[in-house]
C-alpha cells in the first residue's frame, strides 16, 4: 500500500516533467524541420554557440584558480566566499541582469569609466557573454572545487619530490585526477549559459546577430506567432540538454 | 462545494491588457471593484504576447489591446464575444534621456550615425507604429537599433536608465515616475499613426456578465475619466 503510494507520487512528478517535453518533440513536423534552417534560426544558433563557448573559456580560465583556492586554501572568510560563489545559482536571472545593468550599464557604477575608455557594454555581444558567465560560472566552480578537494595530495607531493614544478604537477597530476569533476562542471556550466534568458534580455537587449541568443529567439518567435521556429529551436535545445546530461553522468561515472 | 468554488471564481474578472494601459487600468479596476464588488485581476504585457496567451487557452475574460491587429488576431480565432469597442487613442513620442551626451531632439536625429535607438520589437504594436511613422518620414533607423524590446515598458526603462540615446513609446508612458529623467518630443501630425485601443469580452470567459460589465465600465464616462487622467485620448 505504502509502496504503491510512493510509486504513484514519484510517477506523477516524472510524468509532469517528461510529458510536456515529449509533447514539444511530438510537435515536430516538416514545417519545424524547415524552420530550423531559416536565417533567423541559424543566426541565433551561431550566436549562442559562439557566446557560450567564450563564456565557458572565461569560466575555465578564471574559475579554475577560484575553485583551487576554495578547495585548498584556508583563509578567513572562506565560507563566505564559498557562499557568494554559489549565489548566482539561486538569484533570479532578471535580478542578475538588473545588477549587471546598474554596474556595467552606461550610467552604471563603472559606466562613466568604461565610456571614457570608449567602451559601451549594454546591448553588445560582450554583454551576452557577461550575463552568461555571471549565471553559469558557479556551476563549474562548484564542481571543480569538489573535484580538486578530492585529489589525493600524496600523489601531488610525490610529483613535487620527483622534481616536477608546481605548475607541471597541477597540469599533469591534479587536473587529470580531477578531470571527471572538471568536465562535468564545464558541461553543466555551458548548458546553463546556453539556456540563459533573463539576464541577457535585461543587460544585452534583443537584436538578431548581436544579442538574440537561442532562448530569446524561441521567445520572440513564439510572441510573433511563428510557432514552427519556436518549436524547432526548443527541440534543438532539449536535445542538446539531453546530450549534456548524459555526458555529465558519464563523467561522474568515471570518477 | 463545487458551486461555492464557481461563485468564488465568478466574482473575479481576468483582464489581459496592453502594458501601456498599466497605470490607467490599475486605477479604473480599483474603482470598478469598489462600485460592483467584482474583483479584477490584471495581466499586463505586450499585446502580441497576450494575444498568443489567449489563443493558447489562458484564462482571460477581457482583452484590451494596443492595436487592432492583435484584437483581430484573437477575433479571427473565434474567441471574442460580440464586437470589440475602441475605448482610447494614444500618440507616439520620441524619448531621450536627459543629460545624454548625444542630443536627440527630433525623429530625424534617430537616423544620424552612432545614435543608439531602442524600439519595441516589430511584432509589438508600439514597435510597428514607430517603424511605420519613421518610414513615412523617409528615415532609415533600423541600422541604429541596438535592441528590440519585448514591450513598451521595457523601452521606457532602458531609456530612463540612459542605456541608449532614444526610443519611441506612447505619450502615456512618460508617467510622473519617469518624466524627470526623460525629454519627450512629439511626431509630426502628418505621420502620426492612428493608435486605437480596442477592448472586448472573450467567449470563454468564466463570468461573461462580469467581463461585459468591465468592458462597459471602461467605455463609460467614468471609466474614460481614468484614461484621460493618464493622457489617453477618448475615441
Amino acid at each position: 500500500m505504502t509502496r504503491a503510494a510512493v510509486a504513484i507520487l514519484a510517477a506523477v512528478l516524472l510524468a509532469f516533467i517528461v510529458i510536456p517535453l515529449a509533447g514539444l518533440v511530438g510537435h515536430l513536423g516538416p514545417n519545424e524541420l524547415a524552420a530550423i534552417t531559416s536565417p533567423s534560426a541559424l543566426l541565433a544558433l551561431r550566436l549562442s554557440f559562439m557566446t557560450t563557448l567564450i563564456a565557458l573559456a572565461v569560466t575555465l580560465v578564471l574559475g579554475t584558480p577560484l575553485a583551487y583556492i576554495l578547495a585548498r586554501a584556508d583563509f578567513p572568510g572562506r565560507k563566505i566566499v564559498d557562499a557568494l560563489v554559489d549565489l548566482p545559482i539561486v538569484i533570479p536571472p532578471a535580478v542578475a541582469g538588473l545588477a549587471l545593468l546598474l554596474v556595467f550599464g552606461r550610467n552604471g557604477t563603472f559606466g562613466p569609466f568604461l565610456r571614457s575608455m570608449g567602451i559601451t557594454l549594454s546591448f553588445t555581444t560582450a554583454a551576452v557573454v557577461m550575463a552568461q558567465v555571471f549565471v553559469s560560472s558557479p556551476f563549474y566552480v562548484r564542481a571543480a572545487r569538489g573535484g580538486l578537494a578530492q585529489v589525493d595530495r600524496q600523489l601531488e607531493a610525490a610529483s613535487l619530490t620527483l622534481g616536477m614544478g608546481p605548475l607541471r604537477t597541477f597540469a599533469f597530476v591534479t587536473i587529470p585526477l580531477a578531470a571527471p569533476s572538471l568536465l562535468g562542471g564545464a558541461l553543466l556550466c555551458w548548458a546553463r549559459a546556453l539556456g540563459e534568458f533573463g539576464a541577457t534580455i535585461m543587460f544585452a537587449g534583443n537584436l538578431a546577430g548581436v544579442s538574440q541568443t537561442l532562448p530569446l529567439a524561441v521567445y520572440l518567435n513564439l510572441e510573433s506567432g511563428n510557432l514552427p521556429v519556436a518549436t524547432a529551436l526548443s527541440v534543438a535545445l532539449i536535445f542538446v540538454s539531453l546530450i549534456v546530461i548524459s555526458l555529465v553522468r558519464l563523467a561522474e561515472h568515471r570518477r | 462545494m463545487n458551486i461555492a468554488l464557481v461563485l468564488v471564481l465568478a466574482a473575479t474578472v481576468n483582464v489581459f491588457a496592453a502594458a501601456s494601459l498599466t497605470e490607467a487600468f490599475n486605477a479604473a479596476a480599483a474603482a470598478f471593484t469598489q462600485k460592483t464588488g467584482i474583483e479584477v485581476k490584471l495581466n499586463y504585457g505586450g499585446s502580441d504576447t497576450l494575444a498568443t496567451q489567449i489563443k493558447q487557452g489562458a484564462p482571460a475574460d477581457v482583452f484590451a489591446s494596443a492595436n487592432l491587429v492583435q484584437m483581430k488576431n484573437v477575433a479571427d480565432a473565434g474567441l471574442v464575444a460580440g464586437t470589440p469597442k475602441t475605448f482610447a487613442k494614444n500618440r507616439l513620442v520620441l524619448i531621450a534621456p536627459k543629460n545624454d551626451p548625444v542630443k536627440v531632439a527630433s525623429p530625424a536625429d534617430l537616423a544620424k550615425p552612432g545614435v543608439k535607438v531602442v524600439l519595441a520589437a516589430a511584432t509589438v504594436p508600439v514597435g510597428a507604429y514607430a517603424r511605420a511613422a519613421l518610414t513615412k518620414l523617409g528615415l532609415h533607423v533600423e541600422k541604429n537599433v541596438v535592441s528590440n524590446e519585448l514591450d513598451v515598458k521595457a523601452v521606457v526603462t532602458k531609456i530612463s536608465l540612459g542605456e541608449a540615446d532614444a526610443g519611441i513609446v506612447y505619450s502615456t508612458d512618460v508617467t510622473a515616475t519617469v518624466a524627470p529623467k526623460l525629454n519627450a518630443f512629439p511626431f509630426p501630425a502628418a505621420v502620426e499613426p492612428d493608435i486605437e485601443y480596442p477592448i472586448a469580452a472573450l467567449k470563454n470567459a468564466q463570468d461573461t456578465k462580469g467581463a461585459q460589465a468591465f468592458v462597459d465600465y471602461i467605455v463609460s464616462p467614468e471609466g474614460q475619466g481614468f484614461l484621460k487622467a493618464r493622457g489617453f485620448i477618448s475615441p
